[in-house]
């Protein structure tokens, strides 16, 4: 068929005309109107919500505790997360691992843990830099592309920058680095991670506890309630000294609660193997559950100077899939 | 030879050849003026019934290109006389009567067309009208963001009204000291448009409002001049950035201006009607001016309009009838101040309207970047149509100098200079709020006279057209570019609203930058006055003391009086810096998201939403 020259013309102007006119957003807001909640449990990053920044103020003191594990491998694999759950009953909902400073950010392994329920710490350990340097911008770079990575993601994450601090073991110890100077890395670092929108990280400051280092005051070292989410605690059962709990870390609690109400978190616990680590491992439990400012722990099962690992002894082992039962210790975390 | 048309060149039997050459060139050289005999054989052929009928009596000769020099051709006496010629014997004779003349021509019309109106022309227009009504839709709905300020506070407010009527949900009070127009009218009518069909629905009754003007001013322009003038208007009008933003706007503004329209075209409508139908018009203008209070600027223009448009049918009794209009107008206008109490907010946003910062020239610029094509367009008209008034090709047009000059020069001087009222105004407010939106209603009456403008141009018989051609496309280009930027200054508000609906509690306190956006998007979950702005604030302290401003915000955060504090940084950036140190400060509050935009004019912020935690 044919059209008369004059038809075609109009019409081919009326489409060409619509088409350039037009673009293709008409009446395209309609999705806009009802903005629905996010779904629950879902992936953010993998949705097309990703420009809704994951608000991780539930996290921050959810009802239940932590349940949290260090394994070998984990989140990159989570073979030993699973091992670890079947050894004692429950799915770890925190996952810690450790990362140096110039490491790229896993975001799959992040993804890996989210995808079982749980949500990572990393323990980030600045080997090669010095916290003056990263304090003066030298590693901006580094720091940018990170952050960016993490905002990206748009999943919880737990950063952990420079831990034990207080202690005179690390390279960022109190051997090498003032107060002032790990204050202001910290910050720097933080303003970093705000400035990229990298709201998604839940910040914790994690001393070691002070138990061997009694002289080093933790104040100077504290950036700031503006700065930090959590306070992080890094203290280990061993033999030789009091096991109980309020001996472990109620010197460091009472110290830190004299300048920050921030809720507090077991970083790095576990209780050497031998006759009285079902005796800690019960009283680890007890006082978790006693204090409501306590989040949780996370049970280093590594095998590293002394076999922390659970699976070193049967009977502690049962002892700890006992009191791991109660329903108080760990949650999904994609449904704070 | 030239080829100019009107060249006289000398054609054989040319009756009007000049009578002393004497002959003519044709293809076998100079012929000398023998055919004084021809013609008189010729009359005698047709007197003889040759005559052809209603056909040019030369236009035979002129095919052979020669004449009968030897008169019939002779049959060939041969014998091999195999096909005989018998035309000339069953050529019947016919007797024609002495006093009819053989020949006659026919009357050609002084005009290939004609003036008068008709069916054909009506619907010709009407289609071109058409497509100018579906560019200026596709244009505004090709427009997308989510909801501005003002149109999320007059749904939001409209809604509430809605709510207060039908199940008495306490009213927030306060809407009439600051709307710039009625609350009760257009807040409620598109509020439950939007109730129905979302904001695209609110926006979908705007773009109706100003396709109806379009169409509107289409018409009066018609009437007023004719068909083209009509066309151009409405073209130019349709293509400009305020009409394509005001018809995906959910403002007063669209209903305004189509009230302003509809007012104007009953005006130039009734002007033959008796005197006293042009009260028709009153409450259409009084209407206009309740939905926006701005819109009594051109109550003016439509009074002397009334006015101009009757003179030729009525003379001086035209002055009784703007009379007429102006008083029923006020008459409307006092009874509606009686029975409401506008008269505050008209006072706040309207008439004492806070004074801003901008210069005259920026204003002045920016008028003149939005506007002043068809402005320009509109004062070439003005002044071509004062010095000539003819506004057809068509020697038989009526009144074919037009009017007289004084009313051609008071017409163009009403409508064009209607398009200055806004900036005006505006530069003795030395604010550049809205000012865009304001000029389109005083485009809206310039657009006859930008039509003249550009018909002028054109010239007669379409003998310019890639100029009138130039200017709409200039103007189309100008018209979907500023519109995109425009709908892009404000940011998209998605993120923000999803980030922050789970903090709506029934009793939370809130402080916001822009909060109308949320406010609206999150109605079901939130109402008004648990928002607290960043224009203004009297917190009241444990004592019962009321602190503003900086003091205010201050002792409100460290108290925590805020469940949740969104900075955007554009209305009021620096008091949202000094809220931002005081939350950062806090320690109380924790940034929980931290939202990039980017706006059509290259800036970039972010929203911050801050939580309480603890």
């Amino acid at each position: 068929m044919r059209l008369p020259t004059g038809t075609r013309t109009a019409v081919a102007a009326a489409l060409i005309s619509v088409l350039t006119l037009g673009g293709c957003s008409v009446l395209d807001d309609s999705n806009r109107t009802s903005p629905a909640g996010r779904a629950q449990g879902a992936d953010p990053s993998q949705s097309a919500d990703s420009d809704v920044p994951y608000d991780v103020v539930p996290l921050l003191k959810p009802a239940k505790k932590y349940y949290g594990a260090a394994v070998e491998g984990a989140p990159t694999s989570m073979k030993g997360v699973d091992a670890y759950t079947g050894m004692t009953g429950k799915q770890p909902n925190l996952i810690e691992y450790y990362a140096a400073w110039g490491d790229g950010f896993d975001a799959s392994g992040v993804r890996n843990a989210w995808k079982k329920g749980a949500m990572t710490l990393m323990s980030w350990e600045p080997f090669d830099s010095t916290l003056a340097d990263i304090a003066a911008g030298k590693s901006d770079a580094y720091l940018k592309k990170y952050a960016t990575a993490v905002r990206k993601l748009n999943l919880p994450v737990v950063i952990d920058f420079a831990d034990e601090f207080n202690g005179n073991w690390e390279k960022w110890g109190t051997k090498y680095v003032t107060p002032k100077e790990y204050v202001a890395a910290w910050r720097h670092i933080h303003d970093a991670f705000i400035d990229a929108g990298a709201t998604n990280v839940i910040w914790a400051w994690t001393p070691n506890i002070i138990n061997p280092v009694k002289s080093v005051r933790l104040k100077p070292y504290y950036p700031g309630d503006a700065y930090v989410d959590w306070v992080g605690l890094v203290g280990y059962w061993t033999l030789g000294q009091d096991n109980a709990f309020n001996s472990v870390f109620g010197p460091t609690i009472d110290e830190i609660r004299a300048f920050t109400k921030r809720p507090m978190l077991l970083a790095e616990t576990a209780a050497m193997p031998g006759e009285r680590r079902r005796a800690d491992i019960r009283n680890l439990f007890a006082g978790v559950e006693a204090d409501d400012n306590m989040l949780g722990f996370i049970w280093f099962n590594h095998k590293k100077r002394a076999d922390w690992r659970l699976e070193a002894s049967p009977l502690a082992l049962k002892e700890f899939k006992r009191l791991a039962a109660d329903d108080r210790f760990g949650f999904d975390v994609r449904k704070p | 030879m030239t080829s100019r048309h009107d060249h006289h060149t000398p054609q054989p039997y040319d009756p009007y050849a000049e009578d002393d050459a004497g002959g003519w060139f044709n293809s076998n050289g100079w012929v000398q003026p023998q055919q004084q005999d021809q013609y008189q054989q010729q009359d005698q052929y047709q007197q003889h019934g040759y005559g052809y009928d209603g056909r040019h009596p030369y236009q035979g000769q002129q095919q052979t290109g020669q004449p009968f020099a030897s008169g019939i051709p002779e049959q060939p006496q041969t014998g091999y006389d195999d096909q005989p010629t018998y035309a000339l014997r069953t050529v019947t004779y016919q007797q024609v009567p002495e006093d009819e003349p053989g020949y006659h021509i026919p009357e050609s019309p002084d005009a290939g067309w004609d003036d008068a109106p008709s069916k054909r022309r009506a619907w010709v227009s009407r289609g071109v009208l058409a497509v100018v009504l579906l560019i200026q839709a596709v244009l505004s709905l090709r427009l997308s963001n989510t909801a501005f300020q003002d149109e999320a506070l007059y749904l939001a407010a409209g809604h509430n009204i809605i709510d207060h009527w039908a199940s008495g949900t306490p009213l927030h009070s306060g809407y009439e000291s600051y709307f710039s127009g009625s609350p009760m009218l257009y807040p409620v009518v598109a509020a439950v448009v939007d109730g129905y069909f979302g904001l695209s629905g609110a926006r979908l009754l705007s773009l109706v409002c100003m396709l109806g003007a379009t169409a509107l001013l289409y018409s009066f322009s018609r009437r007023m001049f004719n068909e083209r003038v009509a066309l151009v208007a409405a073209a130019l009008f349709a293509v400009t950035q305020p009409t394509i933003v005001l018809g995906w706007f959910a403002t007063y503004d669209a209903p305004a201006i189509f009230l302003l329209a509809l007012s104007a075209w009953i005006v130039v409508r009734t002007n033959k009607a008796p005197v006293i139908v042009v009260l028709l018009a009153a409450p259409v203008m009084v209407l206009a001016v309740a939905v926006k209070y701005a819109s009594a600027l051109y109550v003016p223009t439509l009074i002397v309009l009334a006015a101009l448009t009757a003179w030729h049918h009525k003379g001086w009794r035209c002055v009784l009838r703007a009379l007429l209009l102006g008083l029923g107008t006020a008459a409307l206008v006092g009874v509606g101040l009686m029975y409401t109490n506008v008269l505050a907010g008209v006072k706040s946003t309207t008439t004492n309207r806070a004074h801003g910062t901008d210069t005259a020239m920026a204003l002045a610029e920016k008028s003149v970047e939005w506007g002043g094509l068809m402005f320009a367009a509109a004062v070439a008209g003005a002044v071509a149509y004062t010095l000539r008034g003819r506004m057809n090709e068509s020697p038989r047009s009526h009144g074919l100098a037009g009017p007289g000059w004084r009313w051609r020069a008071l017409t163009g001087l009403v409508l064009a200079g209607t398009a200055l009222l806004a900036p005006a105004y505006q530069i003795h407010l030395s604010t550049s709020v809205s000012l865009y939106k304001h000029l389109d209603f005083g485009l809206l009456f310039a657009a006859p006279m930008a039509g003249v403008g550009v018909i002028r141009l054109v010239g007669k018989h379409f003998r310019y057209p890639q100029l009138g051609i130039l200017l709409w496309v200039t103007a189309l280009c100008l018209g979907v570019s500023q519109s995109e930027w425009r709908f892009g200054l404000w940011p998209d508000s998605t993120p923000l609203v999803k980030s922050i609906e789970p903090y709506m509690k029934p009793k939370g306190k809130y402080l916001a930058a822009t909060y109308e956006v949320p406010v609206y998007y999150l109605r079901a979950k939130t109402e008004q006055d648990q928002w607290t702005s960043t224009y203004g604030i009297g917190y009241s302290d444990k004592n019962g003391k009321i602190h503003h401003g900086q003091e205010g915000y201050r002792l409100a955060i460290q108290a925590g009086y805020f469940d949740l504090v969104v900075l955007d940084g554009i209305a009021t950036p620096d008091i949202d810096k000094y809220i931002e140190q005081q939350v950062t400060k806090n320690g109380n509050y924790r940034l929980v998201g931290k939202i990039p935009y980017r706006l059509s004019g290259g800036g970039t912020g972010s929203y911050q939403i801050w939580a309480k935690t603890s």
